[in-house]
C-alpha cells in the first residue's frame, strides 16, 4: 500500500547526521541526461527528460517531463573528447533556459580564434539543478 | 508543528528503490533516488594527487598529466551515467580550460577524466577538480 510521511527533519537512528527534508528536495538533481548527439540524437539514459530535439549540428534541446520553477536552474555538462585531435576538444556553448525545456549547443574552441565550432558530440551529459514547478 | 524522523534506512513501500518527494512549487514529485547525486569528489590534482573530500570514491589514479581516474565504492547501473565535472583554475592559463573525457569509455566501476585547456592541446594538473556522478546505483 502507498503511504506518505510529511516530516520536516531526517536523522540516523542514533540521532545523528541531521538534514532537513528541504535540503533532501531542493539538493536533489531534477533531471539528468548523458546522450548520443551523433546522427539522430537520443538518450542512452535519462530522468525527468522527456524528449530530445536536434535543432541542427551541436544544437540539441532536452524537454523536462516535470518542469522546472523558473529559468534559473542551475545545470553541470560534461562532453566526450579527445585532447589530441582539435575537433574532439569539445566544450558546452550558450542556451537558452526555460522552465519546460533548456536549448544547449555544443562544439569545439578554435585554437587561433577561440570561437566556438558547432559539432555533434556522441557523448554528453548535462545534470539540472533547481526547483520544480 | 516541527517534526523529527530518526532512521537508518528509507525504503520505498510499492517499489524498494523509488520513493516520491513533493518539490519546491508544492504540485510535482521527483523521485528521491534518480535526483541523488552516487558520487563526488574534489581533490588536488598536482604533483602527487589527493582527495580533498569525496563520497563512494573507492580510489583516485594519476595516469598523467591532467588526465585523473575516480573508481566508485558501489557501482553504477550503467556505463552510460551522467558525469559532470569543472576545475579552478590555478593559473590564468587555466581559467579557460574544461573537463571531458578523453575518449575513454565510461565504466560501471568508474570514469577517466581529462583536463583541456581552451587551444585543445595543453596538459595542465589542476587544484581543485570537482567530479559529481549522477545515474542509478547497481
Amino acid at each position: 500500500m502507498a503511504s506518505e510521511l510529511r516530516v520536516n527533519t531526517l536523522k540516523d537512528a542514533a540521532g545523528n547526521n541531521s538534514i532537513a527534508t528541504s535540503f533532501v528536495a531542493g539538493g536533489s538533481a531534477k533531471a539528468w541526461i548523458n546522450f548520443n548527439g551523433q546522427s539522430t540524437p537520443a538518450a542512452r539514459d535519462s530522468f525527468n527528460i522527456a524528449s530530445l530535439t536536434d535543432n541542427g549540428t551541436g544544437d540539441y534541446t532536452p524537454a523536462f517531463t516535470s518542469s522546472m520553477g523558473n529559468g534559473n536552474y542551475a545545470l553541470g555538462t560534461f562532453t566526450a573528447g579527445n585532447n589530441t585531435v582539435a575537433t574532439n576538444s569539445r566544450s558546452f556553448g550558450s542556451g537558452t533556459k526555460a522552465t519546460g525545456n533548456h536549448r544547449i549547443q555544443i562544439g569545439y574552441v578554435s585554437s587561433t580564434t577561440g570561437g566556438l565550432t558547432l559539432y555533434d558530440s556522441e557523448a554528453n551529459d548535462i545534470v539540472y539543478q533547481g526547483d520544480l514547478a | 508543528m516541527a517534526s523529527l524522523l530518526k532512521v537508518d534506512a528509507l525504503t520505498g513501500v510499492t517499489t524498494a528503490g523509488s520513493i516520491s518527494v513533493t518539490g519546491e512549487g508544492n504540485s510535482t514529485t521527483t523521485n528521491l533516488q534518480q535526483g541523488l547525486a552516487k558520487a563526488f569528489i574534489s581533490f588536488d590534482g598536482t604533483g602527487t594527487v589527493s582527495i580533498d573530500t569525496s563520497f563512494n570514491i573507492s580510489t583516485l589514479t594519476d595516469n598523467a598529466a591532467a588526465d585523473y581516474s575516480i573508481a566508485y565504492t558501489n557501482n553504477v547501473s550503467t556505463s552510460n551515467h551522467p558525469v559532470t565535472g569543472s576545475n579552478i583554475g590555478s593559473s590564468e592559463t587555466n581559467y579557460l580550460g574544461y573537463i571531458c573525457s578523453d575518449g575513454v569509455a565510461q565504466a560501471t566501476t568508474g570514469v577517466t577524466v581529462h583536463f583541456v585547456f581552451y587551444n585543445g592541446s595543453d596538459n595542465n594538473d589542476q587544484d581543485p577538480v570537482h567530479l559529481v556522478t549522477n545515474g542509478g546505483l547497481a
